[in-house]
């Protein structure tokens, strides 16, 4: 079981998009460009963006227009949660077949959506189109259309063939299928705010609402977690709208200012700084000096309380080596943050679709020998990790087995996770994990060494 | 059998062809794939797969994008491919298309061949296999893969005396089982494919991205001189059949097996085996299905109980449903996701003599199945097992009927990789785990279950439901009136009386009562049915909270329309709660009756005097029925009714507490008194106070009692009644256990003083921020679209608003020219003092220093750099 000859063998072409700081030959970074063929690159597609978007709006059809790989893989993929509806963990599939791609998949899904519109006489469907859709030439948007004026039902088409772009393609097009449902209507303003980019991983949004609640704002609709048709449809109304999650929803923050006149802030809830500054400026963007006051309070009450825990789980924490591979800028830095608060090293980082700027920042927060990654492969996270002496990796759930079988800890911040990571209590959980998976005996049982040198 | 949905696949019980393409692959000696597709294919098997298997799965993509769709991917497969070996030094790739490389008319064959011709040099086998999503299922994918690289592999002819063995897709650990097997028989055999240590490897000290374990293709190319091969598949397509194109192409005889699972076709393969190889079934061989058999019996009777679903893949259900019939469980629905028209034909004798057995006439077969399917009949048959993968979960949560996860993908459980049903150890172990399974149900209702179906509650008794605490009960919940109570409950006191209807010397009614209060303290008033929505709020944070009171901050049944509207509203929602009320007592005779009917159980009736002398001390005035009295007038009028509010509650079972304050030199040697009388009427404990003076009350200069004299006084009064030593003097809105108040976290902060707001005598600073992220300095000046409005006032940054960049177009200009740009950024910052940025350029910073605005590079936080930022204007 030798593999001397193939570490450290990097891709040419993937050279300028690796960054080691203070130990590089230039100074060149790429990244936001197209993946490497046979690179193994950890992206998703265009669909995979828009339906992670979309999914987890509680009483909508999910159609995917295409053969069953797309819908099978996607099936009740988040762990968003609900508090009314469950019709969204369902994965509707038109599951086309040789002949329909033969013939064209028009009919068959004319006929899934009066189908579904007769039996469930549901609220909105969401007709996606998949890779192949637009090559065999089947006319979503008209047999969406034709389906609205037949059963009076919202119809509404995500174009998203895989090959389009990537994820944040994607992103792009579950925004303008949401800005379709919720309509150019002008509606009253309410005293509220819209929530968007938060998808209720493990109850988040809920976590977010009540913080917001006692505060005292109010939340109109949510996107997308634990959201409903008709909550959405009353989004127009909002005074603010605030944007968890930048990189899929900015662009509908924009197009809601821009139409509707509503303003958007950015905000996180990813650490205590983090959430602290959001529930304030949440509060002072309203001009509601009360909430100003009570955000304070609350932040600073919540803060207090975290300090014995914070202190106590330090001890074991200090000193460690992180490797972060996450999908945002955002979140990486977010992340180096985090764990440079709790004295623990980043020693790579890398993200999918982190933007040049975001990288930027990323160097400045880095000690020298740190190495940088756009998307990034196995084997690069494979080789660094290991020169690195990384003790966990921060990543999706895809790039678990390789940190495990290198001896290495992991920590899951993707969309499967089963406990909030947002908001105060989401620090004590994301300090639970480290601490948990990166103190576990077994790892001083995988460096005493494999048999030979156990027995010999 | 019509589905719910004819045009519609609902929740779908299979996957594609490529993921069946790959798991084959991944059986063969240093071989990786790549997908001819877009990015996302690879990317959601690779995560389909690893969760299953716990290993890491690498699929490389030739990452087709716009251009490639139009105009060809041959250039991205062929680049995708000379990366894949640079990367990991393959000898085999298996080149699988997708739905998309299909559609669009790929040909990999000839791409391959370019390749080669490219790459003379490469001695990488390159092995294509056209499996476009729609063409099948996983599991034909699978069988695809193995005629793909048994027909491309040029092959030995040479008689090798070796048996080839076939196999459907099964765990890794089952793989083990089945080379153990061989090996134990001595039998010389190419396993094709071998998944037993790619998809379930060690822990070594390196890790080697490239698979080491599976079958080398110099083995595969033996298979053509083979003696025998056994195909261990029911269900395999003639046309993709490895063991049919070895017979019809090199004569090699084959002959097609079950899957090794259950009794009968363990039995049917080892005969075989055993036949083919001339070598003996080894003694262990044979102990082992003794065991099964002893097992079988052990369990038949739980068995018989079973009523089984069974989905996934054709060999798999029809295994596994072979195995239950044999053991007496019901197959009453058995469905595959694939087209298999054959299966319901194949598996007829099989669950018709369950049925037969058990009388259940109700059972079906489906192919082409999906969950929606499943579902409607699992619960139409009654089903009480489900056998598959972890797909069925969403069923198994929602309708609790329990799933033995044994087929991929396995997404929720760990161990999906060493899973074991082949053999007898390994039908055994399933058998254990289904029949435990029906245990568990069993054992863990059986009780509850004979007990609703036989016992009869006698009339009269109130059923387990309706049963309310007991006062006895509620009072060893509160924390005010038990010690042991007191550390581990909590209460809420709801702010929701504000008038009073007395006025005592010790209070200004400024603040709160003090009665029951910590002075000073003013608190916000709630209305009831805020109150309420407090209360829930805080029984959701504080699970122990089991009392609430009212406790002013004015009189309770001055407000008694409050405190009633309150208390209905709580009620209704939560009937097990303590009330408990503090009182002054004037109204009690008024209210009394109403308060028993209300089911208030402790009152504290603050009672300073039972004398009206010492009373007219006490107390201004007293304001009652529309007259206010003073003097001994008032304290009379008072006293009567405190004392025939609390024998009337005390009678009917009320837990009575009496409040004394103690007022020097005004009632301090008449408490012992006042706790003698009070104990005459019933009153179960008494708090004596210490009075805390209030600025502006008439006794604001009176002499303190000290905590000495307090704790003397009490040990005197306790010996004609208990006495209250854990008192906090609780605020009118106090939330939680007596020792530790969580009220500010819900009430509204105090307003600021006034002397912290004019500690800064500078006007504001005002700042533009250029942030992508919103919490970052993380833009640079000049790729701003909006700003980030902050001003520093009061020692804090304050947000102000976003101003979009657009917005500042003066319009006459065309705004998209370079010079113009930065002209508009600066119309929108001209009133700012100062920029924070990630970057800027030489130029425009130079424009706005001339403007006087100071710029400031930084990548902090925004809050923190505004502070940095005014720190140094």
């Amino acid at each position: 079981m030798k593999g001397e000859n193939q570490s450290n063998v990097l891709l040419k072409e993937r050279e300028d998009f690796i960054y080691c700081k203070d130990g590089c030959k230039t100074d060149t970074f790429r990244c936001d460009s197209e993946s490497v063929s046979g690179a193994v690159s950890q992206r998703a597609c265009v669909y995979c963006g828009a339906r992670v978007v979309l999914n987890p709006i509680t009483d909508a059809f999910h159609i995917v227009h295409g053969p069953i790989g797309c819908a099978s893989y996607t099936w009740d993929i988040r762990g968003s949660l609900t508090s009314g509806e469950e019709l969204y963990r369902n994965s509707f599939s038109t599951d086309l077949m040789e002949q329909d791609v033969i013939f064209g998949g028009e009919k068959k899904l004319a006929a899934a959506i009066d189908e579904v519109a007769n039996v469930y006489a549901p609220k909105v469907i969401f007709v996606y189109a998949t890779c192949i859709v637009g090559v065999i030439g089947d006319d979503v948007k008209a047999v969406c259309k034709a389906a609205e004026n037949k059963h009076g039902v919202r119809a509404i088409p995500v174009m998203s063939p895989g090959f389009a772009g990537h994820k944040s393609v994607g992103y792009k097009m579950a925004c303008n299928a949401i800005m379709e449902l919720i309509g150019p209507q002008k509606r009253d303003k309410t005293q509220g705010i819209n929530i968007l980019g938060d998808f209720n991983l493990a109850g988040e949004m809920w976590i977010i609402k009540d913080y917001l609640k006692q505060i005292g704002i109010d939340v109109v609709a949510q996107i997308t977690g634990d959201a409903s048709c008709e909550q959405l449809q009353k989004a127009s109304g909002a005074m603010l709208n605030i944007v968890q999650c930048a990189g899929s929803m900015t662009y509908l923050a924009k197009r809601m200012e821009e139409e509707m006149e509503i303003p958007y802030v950015k905000v996180s809830f990813f650490g205590i700084e983090d959430t602290t500054s959001s529930l304030i400026r949440i509060a002072e963007a309203l001009g509601d000096e009360e909430a100003v006051r009570k955000a304070k309070a609350l932040c600073k009450n919540e803060k207090d309380k975290l300090q014995d825990f914070l202190n106590k789980y330090r001890k074991n924490l200090e000193g460690k080596k992180a490797a972060i591979y996450v999908g945002g800028g955002f979140k990486a830095i977010s992340l180096i943050k985090q764990f440079n608060e709790i004295g623990i090293e980043t020693v790579v980082v890398g993200t999918q679709t982190g933007k040049k700027d975001d990288y930027e920042i990323i160097k400045q927060l880095v000690n020298p020998g740190t190495v940088v990654l756009d998307d990034a492969n196995p084997a690069e996270l494979e080789t660094f990790m290991k020169e690195k002496h990384a003790d966990i990796l921060v990543g999706g759930v895809k790039e678990r087995p390789l940190a495990y079988k290198l001896g290495i800890a992991f920590c899951d911040h993707n969309h499967e996770r089963k406990h909030p990571l947002a908001g105060f209590i989401g620090v004590i959980n994301f300090i639970k994990e480290i601490n948990l998976s990166m103190n576990s005996p077994v790892w001083d049982y995988i460096r005493r060494g494999a048999y030979e040198q156990t027995f010999s | 059998m019509s589905k719910h949905l004819v045009s519609l696949t609902t929740n779908p019980c299979k996957m594609c062809m490529p993921m069946g393409v790959i798991t084959a692959f991944y059986g063969i000696h240093k071989c990786m794939s790549i997908l001819h597709g877009s990015q996302g294919c690879s990317t959601y098997i690779r995560r389909h797969m690893a969760t299953h298997y716990n290993e890491p799965v690498d699929i490389a993509s030739s990452s087709l994008t716009e251009h490639g769709t139009v105009y060809g991917g041959e250039k991205n497969l062929i680049t995708g491919i000379e990366n894949l070996i640079t990367l990991y030094q393959p000898e085999v790739i298996g080149v699988a298309t997708t739905c998309l490389a299909e559609t669009i008319g790929e040909d990999i064959s000839r791409i391959i061949h370019n390749f080669y011709e490219s790459h003379p040099e490469s001695h990488v086998k390159l092995i294509p296999v056209p499996s476009g999503g729609y063409m099948g299922t996983q599991y034909e994918g699978f069988f695809r893969a193995l005629y793909g690289i048994v027909s491309n592999v040029e092959m030995n002819k040479e008689p090798s005396g070796k048996i080839n063995i076939i196999t459907g897709p099964m765990t890794p650990a089952d793989t083990r089982y089945l080379k153990a097997v061989l090996e134990q028989m001595e039998i010389d055999y190419i396993l094709l494919p071998d998944l037993s240590q790619n998809l379930d490897s060690g822990h070594y000290d390196t890790y080697n991205r490239l698979p080491e374990g599976g079958t080398p293709l110099e083995e595969i190319a033996k298979m053509a001189g083979a003696k025998a091969t056994i195909e261990l598949t029911t269900f395999i397509e003639d046309g993709y059949s490895p063991g049919k194109y070895l017979f019809e192409r090199y004569g090699v005889p084959y002959l097609r097996l079950n899957l090794p699972i259950g009794l009968r076709d363990i039995d049917d393969f080892l005969k075989n085996l055993s036949e083919l190889s001339q070598k003996p079934i080894p003694r262990t061989v044979k102990e082992e299905r003794a065991r099964y058999l002893d097992a079988m019996i052990d369990s038949h009777k739980y068995n018989a109980e079973g009523r089984a679903v069974i989905y996934g893949e054709p060999d798999f259900v029809y295994a596994v449903t072979r195995l239950c019939s044999e053991n007496g469980i019901m197959p009453v629905v058995t469905a595959v996701g694939t087209k298999c028209k054959t299966l319901g034909k194949m598996l007829r004798s099989d669950i018709e003599d369950v049925a037969g057995r058990v009388f259940v006439k109700d059972y079906i077969t489906l192919d082409e199945a999906d969950f929606e399917q499943i579902e409607t009949y699992a619960l139409k048959y009654k089903a009480n097992m489900m056998i598959g993968s972890s797909d069925g979960r969403r069923i198994e949560e929602k309708h609790g009927i329990n799933l033995i996860r044994c087929a991929f993908p396995v997404h929720d459980r760990i161990g999906g990789q060493r899973l074991r049903m082949l053999g007898y150890e390994g039908s055994l172990s399933l058998l254990d785990t289904l029949t435990n399974t029906l245990l568990k149900v069993k054992e863990g209702g059986f009780r509850k279950e004979l007990y609703d179906k036989y016992y009869t509650p006698n009339i009269g008794e109130p059923s387990p439901e309706s049963l309310e605490l007991t006062l006895e009960d509620k009072k060893k919940t509160h924390p005010c009136f038990s010690c042991s109570g007191a550390h581990k409950y909590a209460r809420i006191h709801l702010p929701i009386a504000p008038k009073c209807n007395i006025s005592c010397n010790y209070c200004v009614r400024k603040f709160d009562c003090p009665n029951e209060s910590r002075p000073g303290v003013t608190t916000q008033v709630l209305e009831p049915k805020e109150a309420l929505e407090r209360y829930i709020q805080v029984k959701k944070d504080v699970p122990n909270l089991t009392v609430v009171g009212i406790a002013g901050p004015g009189d309770a049944l001055a407000n008694f329309d409050k405190t009633e509207e309150t208390l209905e509203l709580i009620k209704a929602y939560d009937k097990n709660v303590t009330f408990c009320l503090s009182t002054n007592g004037l109204m009690l005779p008024m209210y009394a009756s109403e308060l028993v009917e209300l089911g208030v159980s402790h009152v504290t009736i603050t009672i300073n005097a039972v004398d009206p002398k010492i009373g007219a001390k006490v107390y201004k005035e007293v304001r009652y029925l529309g007259t206010t009295y003073t003097g001994i007038e008032a304290a009379t009028i008072l006293l009567a009714n405190q004392l025939s509010g609390l024998k009337y509650l005390a009678e009917r079972g009320l837990v009575c507490k009496v409040n004394i304050v103690t007022l020097k030199g005004i009632n301090d040697e008449h408490i012992e008194e006042v706790v003698k009388k009070v104990k005459g009427l019933g009153a179960s404990i008494t708090n004596i106070m210490q009075m805390i003076p209030v600025e502006g009350s008439v006794f604001e200069n009176i002499p303190l009692v000290s905590h000495k004299e307090i704790t003397a006084l009490r040990e005197k009064c306790g010996v004609h009644l208990e006495q209250m030593y854990h008192c906090k003097q609780c605020r009118a809105d106090a939330i939680g256990m007596l020792d530790k108040d969580i009220s500010m976290h819900y009430s509204v902060p105090e307003k600021k003083k006034e002397e912290e707001e004019s500690k800064e005598e500078k006007g504001p600073i005002r700042f533009a921020i250029s942030s992508k992220s919103g919490m970052l300095i993380d833009e640079h000046f000049g790729h701003a679209k909006s700003f980030y409005i902050y001003e520093y006032k009061n020692g804090e940054p304050v947000y102000i608003e976003n101003r979009n960049v657009d917005k500042y177009c003066s319009g006459s200009e065309a705004c998209d020219e370079e010079q113009d740009k930065i002209e508009k950024l600066m119309r929108t910052i001209q009133d700012c003092q100062g920029v924070l940025t990630l970057r800027i350029g030489n130029a425009p910073e130079k424009k706005l220093l001339d403007k006087g605005i100071k710029v400031f590079k930084t990548y902090d936080r925004i809050e923190k750099a505004v502070r940095e930022a005014a720190s140094k204007l």
